[in-house]
């Protein structure tokens, strides 16, 4: 059997568990935490784009989330629009804002940048908190937005059990890692690098660096807005303080960080320890130590640092590589 | 014809001139020298020209057309190419990878992109380490691959910006062999060079800037004779010899 052969049979195997995980799983609890888990993961990827191949290191998505979630809620709440179609217009509104956002901080070096992103995700959050009205759409300030769970269905993007919002995250998260391999391989993908890495060799090699990352940037929040929709339909609650708020952004900037920044795995690596790692000890250690899963949390997040700096992601592709060469070689023989 | 003419260029930083009404004339299939003390001004010249700096005044024509303020992506483009002084590779990804960059200036497509950088890295002996990371290599590698990444977006021009530095003597004699080779595939190599061995065998002609000014312009020969040069520059030994 050849490697690709293997990590055909590897990626079929992965599917067919990530497709079967709800049968097996029946307790909600766990279930919930496996969508927060894909939810993070799919932002994770999105963010990557930018984040990862461009090499900057924005920290204001939230505000597309934000966005992606406002825009199809308050669509389906005043005008009985489609959660579906208000899923793309929050993105296209979203990817509009990102490349607004994008003109003038991508001049912006290292830490600026990111400064001046946060800066933009507090200046839009403060915005909604205090705004009511916006023209004719109700925003409801820092009460936020209730979706009251009435037509329940796939054409209203709303279910009564869980396993539905998994398998949608499931596929979205899927879409996702496909489009980024793809574009990793692709010109974009090259110019992005090249451009992250040292903007003036890239210049001089045809590549217009800012171009590129504002095309980065606007597939970026587009893809981030949609799950801004998702989490909107999965809580049926979205407020200031939870769809856009700088702990969003940080956590999933912190994901990228632990699994490994400009690669494909990384930002599921970083999802699959850090989420789990969140979770359980809230919930065993939440009730006797209040706080603790923080400690935990940040504990997690220093050794990695410490000790792979450059994310989860580079022992265990190697790691990987390893067990695929054995496994092809032995087969072989 | 003129591929290349810079026409009473001036770059100004402040009150420092770095360049002051610059000429220069490079023909088609020509091997151009530039040479020059330290700080007389040949990176800026070399900067203007590659679109880095916009020139403060003075015209740059390429084939013809004026380039000057030009942005350096666009003058990619159009066939002009160039390596930096202090090298920049893509230090997380493979030599490969590196030269890809280039070879997408020319095409959208993957697959062509890389056989086109297969191509030039066979050239430049560069095949057996394809793999390797770019940060990796050696001074000597690192300098071929500033020139592979250069080829592979199929320049007329090429901006060769002290690409010998550093090298041991064997690896200067494979050096000046490839820029022969550049040339003889019908590249206009514009070279600035430290290594008077190396520049006086492979340029055609050479022009000398001294702080700013070109004090010397023709071939080789002359220019090793000429009086101002050997002052500014040279220095009396060379002009024995």
């Amino acid at each position: 059997m050849t490697r690709e052969r293997i990590q055909i049979f590897f990626l079929i195997a992965a599917a067919g568990g990530a497709l079967g995980l709800p049968l097996v799983i029946t307790s909600p609890t766990y279930l919930h935490i496996l969508i927060l888990l894909f939810f993070y993961a799919y932002l994770t990827t999105s963010w990557n784009l930018v984040g990862g191949f461009a090499g900057v290191l924005p920290l204001g998505h939230s505000t597309f989330v934000g966005i992606g979630a406002y825009t199809s809620t308050i669509l389906s709440l005043q005008y009985g629009i489609s959660p579906w179609i208000g899923m793309i217009i929050g993105g296209v509104l979203a990817a509009i804002a990102g490349v607004v956002i994008g003109m003038p901080t991508f001049k912006m070096r290292g830490a600026y940048f990111a400064l001046a992103t946060i800066a933009f995700a507090e200046g839009f959050r403060v915005m909604v908190e205090n705004i009511d009205y916006l023209g004719p759409f109700f925003l409801n300030g820092p009460r936020g937005l209730q979706i009251p769970p009435l037509n329940v269905g796939l054409a209203n993007f709303m279910f009564t059990g869980k396993s539905p919002y998994y398998y949608i995250i499931l596929v979205m998260l899927a879409a996702v890692l496909i489009l980024t391999y793809a574009i990793s391989r692709s010109k974009l993908g090259y110019q992005l690098v090249a451009g992250g890495e040292e903007p003036e060799a890239a210049a001089a090699l045809g590549i217009n660096v800012a171009r590129a990352k504002l095309i980065a940037m606007a597939m970026s929040s587009f893809l981030t807005a949609l799950a801004g929709t998702f989490y909107a339909r999965f809580t049926l609650f979205i407020h200031p303080k939870s769809a856009m708020s700088l702990d969003l952004s940080f956590e999933i900037a912190f994901i990228a960080l632990i699994g490994g920044r400009g690669s494909i795995a990384g930002p599921v690596l970083g999802a699959l320890l850090l989420r789990p790692v969140g979770d359980f000890s809230r919930i065993y250690f939440g009730d006797k130590l209040p706080g603790l899963h923080l400690i935990i949390f940040g504990v997690v997040l220093i050794l990695v640092m410490i000790y792979q700096p450059r994310g989860l992601q580079e022992p265990l592709t190697r790691a990987y590589h390893r067990l695929l060469d054995r496994l092809s070689g032995k087969i072989e023989k | 014809m003129k591929l290349l003419e810079v026409k009473s260029l001036t770059k100004q930083f402040g009150g420092l001139r770095a360049v002051s009404a610059f000429d220069l004339s490079i023909e088609e299939g020509e091997i151009f020298g530039l040479i020059g003390p330290n700080g007389a001004g040949k990176s800026t010249l070399f900067n203007c020209v590659a679109g880095v700096y916009p020139p403060s005044g003075g015209d740059v024509l390429f084939s013809g057309k004026s380039i000057s303020g030009q942005k350096p992506w666009n003058l990619c483009k159009r066939g002009l190419a160039r390596t930096f002084q202090i090298v920049k590779p893509f230090a997380s990804r493979s030599v490969l990878y590196n030269v890809m960059v280039g070879s997408f200036a020319t095409t959208g497509k993957s697959a062509a992109a890389e056989r086109k950088a297969r191509e030039v890295l066979a050239f430049l002996h560069l095949d057996k380490k394809t793999e390797i990371l770019a940060g990796n290599l050696t001074i000597a590698d690192r300098k071929r691959l500033e020139i592979a990444r250069a080829l592979a977006t199929e320049p007329r021009l090429l901006l060769l910006d002290e690409v010998m530095a550093g090298l041991r003597p064997t690896e200067v004699d494979e050096m000046v062999a490839i820029i022969r080779t550049i040339r003889k595939n019908g590249i206009t190599v514009f070279v600035i060079e430290h290594i008077m061995r190396a520049i006086m065998a492979l340029s055609d002609r050479i022009a000398v800037i001294h702080f700013g000014q070109k004090i010397a312009e023709g071939t080789p020969a002359e220019v090793a004779s000429d009086k101002n040069v050997i002052k500014a520059y040279l220095g009396e030994e060379y002009a024995v010899s």
